[in-house]
């Protein structure tokens, strides 16, 4: 059993990994058969093949070994003739050396096949990710489960589903091994049997309660372990720096570190007692049976019934029927520990994946079209009010719209639902007519174009980021028109492999870092490759200055010439070159109007817009009044 | 040898921190591997001895030594139970300790050092690569089992000798002459020798293999954790996949990544086997060629056939033991290869040479900042980012500060905040170059809100007191200046409420929100400059027009610095600095400013045209 608590031992902890599992709506046997299910889809079923190999030598070699001890001890008091002794010993020996050689190799064969088993099923995530819902990833609480579920099989060859898998083996190989035993006690003594039966009972019955506790304190110190990486996160995150440099934030988090680790220990110690009780009550129990056992065996000698190597083979069968219970329960306890990982992991792979969506094909797509929202209302998952309330719009093909309004009023939510990201709570939106809800959403995805705020690369090639097809499947020509209309066409041709060039440094250490303003500029480029006939901008301009804003709004200007413009920004300036401007207002449109007639009306539009506007008008005045006094 | 050495070298060293971290942690380790080397070897001599005593039918005695082996055991038991209760708490202080040593040392460098890639990249490597491996817990655990499988080696050799030293009852036959103490020294001797030798060949080899391994897969986890955290989890790229329709694209990225990723994993498998197995297979030989010469022994009754069982224990406990020290010390050189860096980057020298000179208290605020001809570059660059700047900051003054993205605005805040040092040049406090100064105390003149502010999941009033001291009154006083009252009023438990969701339930807030209670934070500090980095960026306009016009009261008898990109803010300011391609090229009044038709004027009126 040495190797077998090597490998235990040898499995390391894994910080904020734990994580709690609160309800139970997977059944150990519904997640053992989902697991199975995947590692035959990922391995093949040689798969089982190495595990069940695993598990039957690891039965039988303890039971050589004790069986050997007990032949060895034949032999040598058989008074046989010395050569033979060796001969037969040497025997035994290398039969038993054969059997841990085979072993030893399977067992890391199937380290091996589970791990990469585990690294594997990181594709299947992976396309979970892309999968579902938009608004699922971007919620606080869709991220928080997430991060939940990649524990299953991020977090290292000690824990998630790998181990989930090899546990079902141990409890498997320590079960049959328990059964084997048991029927070589009991083929000598049935009272014996009974005894080691009512050991393994009490066991149980001590360890079921402790297997229960066991999702408290997981919950519980996955609350910490939690904790733990937020400060973690936080702590190291280089932006971080400054703020706790300048507001000398340092002691605070060490403070508050201390604390999370204080709080950990101090429950692993709180929940030792249960363990440790447990060993203490094990060794008792095994005092007592083995003080019958051998007590009744030495009876037996005296009485001439059992001989001395029957003596060590029943006592190597009893002391090894001890190391198969201990290996169940250990093996039941550590089920219950991972199934929350396997839980979480599952409710995130269970998700809809929008595949209530219809399957209607847009009518014509790549046109214009008009957009028409009808009672559209929306609400956040888990929120108290829509932040979108029975909102009711069309927009004509080839208008330009500008959406204004507070923080909060739901502009980007608007957009969101407009390009299909959201779903409406309630309400309609029709293309042209037509439901959008009786579309798949690829279809309605692909007849918009948005700009978002946040500029970022993904660290693949550049035309990968532009085209966003795999290299060699991109239209060179048309990504070649993007890059020139965007204004990056230059600085590409600089690249060292020109649109090749990996982005950044993550994936590829020659990779290029672009600045804030080339990267706009490729998040425009990657809009006009994907020439969608409804254009999308929100607020792309917030972080430039004064004249790159400027100039993106004239490169805005060309790119819409023809198609559907929606442009949001806290910068009222932008609606000037707009058709129309709606202003929201908790989650309604409270006015609209051309900049004119809103201006006229007096509302809140134009009071927002004297509000920015006055700094620069008190300028025109002032330097008006400058002039008349220069002609005066 | 080499190699070994330097494996314990960083071994050591980390044990070492360990013990300074926790005195109770290494103790109680050895505790444990003392009870259960007992509790085997009393086992050994005690199952010796019974099975002689019933071979010889002496049962009296026979029942005592049970009694006493079973006694043993239970002792045992309780004891190992005992430290092992202790080490479930234990190893999780030396198991996150790391992390926590990690953030001592970032919080002690300067900010430029650890803004530095190079320096980024091992913090995130020392990080990554203990979530990946099992960090100080691996450590402590390998340690554990080499030294207890030391202390089995030297316990089982000084058994197995003293079996060879046996003398057989004839010396007529072969077997009897094999079985003398000389020979079977011999060949016990020759038989340890083969095992060392072979054993060592067999980890150098194995060494090597494996730093080649590492060294031609370098980077791997970083680049497994970029495509999880990155691109699939990120929050941001979400939207932006699903619009544009990457899945493909990038699921192919992915597909090939997590390809890489199988091969490289399961190659470590592959050279971790092929040890294993050699070492399996010295040992097999080891065993057979052991039992052999206790039945020797036996035969020759040099010994008992009870001590053949102890003697059978000891020579197993010897193969299992060295079939240990190598696999453990092929795990450890595993993790002390990336440990390594990680001491390295704790024994970084992060920090400018720290001044000490006390900074003068003036209750008047009537600090004068001074740069004197200061240039800035990143250390490895080429290009400056500021260059030639001099420049007096008015005291009590409002200095707007304007310019294209990548002028240099934010990184002359960065040296005035001391978070950078000049290139060149220096910045003097009145008269005195601030290097002189106790940093702490030198920063103690700064409020700042960042562009990237950054607040924490904790009540909301340690986040405005930064975690010191709790002043209500001061608090709601910061609070109403920032026009943060009302959010905090709203809060069910008011300034105890936990902001976020990641330590305790706490409330959601949005950017604007957010960005008024870090600006309250900034004047609670009560510090002499006030430094706004792009306040409303994200504000809309109603938002945005308070903080104008409340940003003259909260730099009411103070010096207020304003960066942004909207003109307008110039109007509230006596002077305007243009910045432009590092260099300050504008200075003045909005009217001396605009009059001029420079850099300036040009800026102005590309935003003002739209309101006209």
């Amino acid at each position: 059993m040495q190797k077998q608590t090597e490998k235990r031992t040898g499995k390391g902890r894994k910080p904020g990994s734990t994580r709690a599992a609160d309800g139970t709506a997977y059944s150990i046997g519904d997640n053992y058969r989902y697991a199975f299910r995947c590692l035959r889809e990922k391995e093949g079923p040689g798969a089982f093949a190495v595990c069940a190999g695993t598990t039957a030598l690891g039965i039988l070699l303890p039971f050589l070994e004790s069986a050997m001890a007990a032949a060895v001890a034949a032999c040598l008091i058989s008074g046989r003739e010395a050569g033979s002794i060796l001969l037969l010993v040497g025997g035994y020996v290398i039969l038993l050396q054969a059997v841990r050689f085979l072993y030893n190799h399977l067992r890391e064969t199937q380290g091996k096949l589970l791990t990469t088993f585990r690294i594997g099923m990181w594709i299947e995530f992976y396309r979970k990710c892309v999968e579902v819902d938009g608004s699922y990833i971007e919620s606080a609480q869709g991220q928080r489960k997430m991060a939940q579920a990649r524990e299953n099989l991020f977090s290292g060859e000690g824990s998630g589903i790998e181990i989930y898998v090899q546990l079902f083996w141990t409890v498997i190989s320590n079960g049959l091994g328990l059964i084997v035993y048991g029927v070589i006690v009991g083929r000598a003594s049935l009272l014996l049997l009974l005894l080691l039966l009512g050991q393994v009972l009490l066991m149980e019955a001590w360890e079921k309660p402790l297997r229960e506790k066991t999702y408290a304190r997981i919950k519980e110190n996955a609350r910490n372990r939690q904790a733990f990486f937020y400060l973690r996160r936080e702590s190291i995150a280089i932006e971080s720096g400054k703020d706790i440099r300048l507001y000398r934030m340092d002691k605070w988090l060490l403070r508050a570190f201390h604390e999370v680790v204080d709080r950990i220990v101090s429950l692993e110690y709180r929940t030792a007692l249960g363990p440790l009780t447990g060993g203490i009550l094990e060794g008792i129990c095994r005092l007592v049976v083995n003080g019958i056992v051998y007590g009744y065996l030495i009876w037996q000698m005296v009485q001439g019934s059992v001989t001395l190597p029957a003596f060590l083979l029943y006592i190597g069968i009893v002391s090894g029927f001890g190391v198969w219970m201990r290996g169940l329960f250990q093996a039941l306890q550590q089920i219950v520990q991972t199934k929350g990982h396997m839980d979480r992991y599952r409710e995130f792979m269970d998700l809809g994946t929008g595949e209530e969506d219809g399957e209607e094909k847009v009518k014509n797509p790549g046109t214009p079209h008009e957009i028409r929202l009808e009672d559209v209302c929306f609400r956040y998952e888990g929120g108290e009010k829509d932040t979108i309330h029975n909102l009711n719009l069309t927009i004509p093909a080839g208008e330009r719209l500008a959406l204004v309004g507070l923080n909060g009023a739901g502009k980007t939510t608007l957009t969101k639902l407009l390009c299909g990201l959201y779903r409406p709570t309630s309400g309609k939106i029709y293309l042209d007519g037509q439901d959008m809800a009786q579309m798949p959403r690829e279809e309605i995805f692909r007849e918009y174009a948005v700009v978002f705020q946040d500029v970022f690369s993904f660290s693949f090639p550049l035309a990968e980021n532009v085209s966003c097809v795999r290299e060699g499947l991109e239209d060179v020509k048309r990504l070649e028109e993007s890059l020139e209309k965007a204004g990056l066409a230059e600085r590409v041709r600089e690249l060292p492999k020109g649109r090749h060039t990996v982005m950044n440094k993550d994936l590829d250490s020659e990779g290029v870092t672009l600045s804030g303003g080339q990267m706009q500029k490729m998040m425009l480029a990657r809009a006009l490759y994907k020439d969608s006939p409804i254009v999308i901008l929100d607020e792309p301009t917030a972080a430039l200055d004064p004249i790159a804003e400027s100039r993106m709004y004239e490169s805005y200007d060309e790119m819409i010439s023809g198609k559907t413009g929606i442009f949001i920004s806290h910068r009222l300036s932008s609606t000037r070159f707009c058709d129309r401007i709606l202003y929201l207002e908790g989650g309604c449109v409270a006015e609209e109007g051309s900049h004119e007639e809103l201006m006229e009306k007096g509302g809140a539009y134009a009071e927002l817009f004297n509000l920015q506007a006055q700094y620069y008008q008190k300028e025109e005045m002032h330097s008006g009044e400058k002039e008349e006094e220069a002609h005066a | 040898m080499h190699e070994v050495i330097a494996t314990h070298r960083v071994g050591f060293r980390l044990l070492k921190k360990i013990h300074e971290t926790d005195h109770k942690i290494i103790p109680v380790y050895l505790l444990q591997i003392v009870f259960q080397l007992a509790q085997t070897y009393i086992s050994l001599f005690l199952t010796a001895g019974l099975v002689d005593a019933l071979r010889l039918g002496e049962f009296r005695q026979a029942i005592v030594l049970t009694a006493a082996l079973l006694g043993a055991n239970l002792v045992g038991t309780v004891l190992v139970s005992l430290t092992e209760a202790a080490i479930r708490g234990l190893r999780n202080v030396a198991g996150l300790a790391i992390f926590v040593w990690l953030r001592e040392k970032t919080f002690s460098m300067d900010y430029e050092t650890m803004e530095n890639p190079e320096v980024a990249e091992k913090i995130a490597f020392s990080e990554k690569t203990s979530d990946a491996y099992g960090s100080l817990g691996m450590v402590l655990a390998r340690y554990r089992d080499i030294f207890q499988a030391v202390l089995s080696v030297i316990l089982s050799t000084s058994m197995v000798i003293w079996l060879c030293l046996t003398r057989p009852a004839g010396s007529g036959t072969f077997l009897e002459r094999l079985a003398g103490p000389l020979p079977s020294l011999l060949l016990f001797g020759c038989a340890l020798a083969g095992m060392a030798f072979f054993s060592g060949k067999v980890f150098v080899k194995f060494s090597e293999k494996q730093k080649a391994y590492f060294e031609a897969n370098t980077g791997m986890e970083m680049r497994e954790d970029y495509l999880l955290n990155q691109v699939f989890l990120n929050e941001k790229a979400g939207k932006v996949i699903r619009l544009y329709g990457m899945q493909d694209m990038l699921m192919g990225n992915a597909e090939e990544e997590v390809k890489k990723s199988k091969a490289y994993w399961g190659g470590m498998f592959d050279v971790m086997l092929r040890t294993i197995q050699a070492n399996n297979g010295l040992n097999s030989l080891f065993a057979i060629g052991s039992y052999l010469l206790v039945t020797v022994k036996v035969v020759t009754k040099a010994i008992t056939v009870g001590a053949f069982t102890q003697y059978v224990g000891a020579l197993n406990q010897f193969g299992n033991a060295c079939f240990i020290i190598i696999n453990c010390q092929v795990r450890l050189r595993n993790v002390c290869t990336y440990m390594e860096k990680f001491l390295a980057f704790l024994d970084m020298e992060g920090s400018h040479v720290k001044g000490t000179r006390p900074l003068e208290e003036r209750r008047d605020g009537a600090y004068e900042l001074v740069f004197e001809d200061v240039s800035f570059r990143y250390p490895g660059s080429r290009d400056y980012v500021l260059k030639h700047i001099d420049c007096r900051l008015n005291i009590r003054g409002r200095m707007a500060l304007v310019g294209p993205n990548g002028a240099g605005k934010t990184t002359f805040i960065k040296l005035l905040c001391r978070l950078y040092e000049p290139t060149e040049g220096r910045i003097t406090l009145n008269g005195v170059d601030i290097r002189e100064y106790d940093e702490e105390a030198y920063r103690a003149l700064f409020s700042v809100v960042f562009q990237d502010f950054k607040l924490l999941a904790f009540p909301v009033w340690e986040n405005i007191t930064a975690g010191f001291e709790r002043d209500d009154d001061k608090i709601w006083k910061a609070l109403e200046q920032a026009d943060a009252a009302d959010i905090v009023k709203r809060m069910p438990k008011q300034l105890d409420t936990y902001l976020y969701k990641y330590l305790e339930d706490g409330v959601e807030i949005s950017g604007g929100e957010a960005q008024k209670i870090a600006l309250a934070r900034a004047l609670y500090k009560d510090a002499p400059v006030v430094i706004l980095d792009e306040p409303t960026a994200a504000l809309d306009p109603v938002a945005e027009a308070e903080v104008y016009s409340r940003f003259q009261e909260m730099v009411e008898g103070k010096t207020g610095i304003y960066i942004s990109h909207r003109m307008s803010s110039c109007q509230f300011c006596d002077e305007i600095l243009v910045f432009h391609e590092g260099e300050i090229i504008e200075r003045g009044s909005h009217e001396k400013l605009h009059a001029l038709g420079g850099k300036y004027t040009e800026l102005w009126d590309a935003q003002a045209r739209y309101y006209a």
